[in-house]
């Protein structure tokens, strides 16, 4: 039932509109890292001292809340930045997703 | 000129070293970046992504190569050059991430983790990949180390 309703609401000229729409207020974009069982703690942390300039305690708190919580948003904002983080995310191997900070 | 000695006895390393070679080739024909792409629904835009990170891997996998050919690696010794720093850090993740996906695919996320604890009554295929997983993360630790 669920996904009936999703699928007929996708192809609503409202959503249409209403994506346009996000696309001109340029809607933020959620970079998401995800926790694996091979990247060591201290990959992690200087990956994000790399990618993103944190200092070592922000870079910390990032990877901990991967280890401990499963994933971490460690960027939010425009789409095209988003896409470029996740690239260089993916090029140091760490598991990244981006969604639509709704 | 970044140089250390890793603290690992050069008959395991010797013991390993075949292993890494058989892994090695593995990983470049194992290569497989779609499951891990972001949701982005325009194809050419995909495929200009896979065919980067593609690219930038076989780059990794070369500064690896260089390390495991290297003579003095079979003692225990690291001597990698500044600027492939970066480029052996990944390349050296992307072969654990090989060795897990084979050698170690029986073994469980948190026990991997946590560290074998009855590595001895496993499969020797297993032993020796455990051994060559442990080996690269200590290569990997030490260069972050160095780096620091």
């Amino acid at each position: 039932m669920k996904s009936d309703i999703l699928s007929s609401s996708l192809s609503s000229p409202l959503l249409e509109e209403k994506t346009e729409l996000d696309e001109r207020l340029g809607t933020p974009w959620k970079v998401i890292v995800l926790n694996d069982p091979v990247n060591l703690m201290n990959y992690v942390v200087m990956v994000f001292r790399k990618v993103f300039g944190f200092n070592e305690t922000k870079a910390t708190k990032h990877m901990m809340e991967v280890h401990e919580l499963g994933k971490s948003v460690v960027w939010v904002g425009e789409r095209e930045q988003a896409e470029s983080y996740a690239y260089q995310l993916q090029r140091w191997r760490l598991q990244t997703v981006l969604e639509k900070d709704d | 000129m970044i140089e250390f000695s890793l603290q690992v006895e050069s008959r395991i390393i010797t013991a390993v070293l075949p292993e890494l070679e058989k892994l090695f080739a593995l990983s470049a024909k194992d290569e497989d970046f779609s499951e891990i792409l972001p949701n982005i629904d325009d194809p050419d835009f995909k495929e200009a992504w896979i065919d980067g990170l593609k690219h930038e891997a076989k780059v990794d996998r070369n500064a690896l190569a260089r390390l495991l050919k290297s003579p003095r690696f079979k003692f225990g010794r690291v001597e990698v050059k500044e600027n492939d720093v970066d480029d052996l850090l990944r390349g050296l993740t992307e072969i654990r991430f090989t060795i897990r996906k084979t050698s170690l695919k029986e073994v469980v996320d948190e026990e991997l983790e946590a560290g074998i604890s009855s590595i001895s009554s496993t499969h020797p295929e297993v032993q020796i990949g455990y051994f060559a997983y442990l080996l690269m993360a200590e290569v990997q630790e030490r260069l972050i180390q160095e780096i620091s």
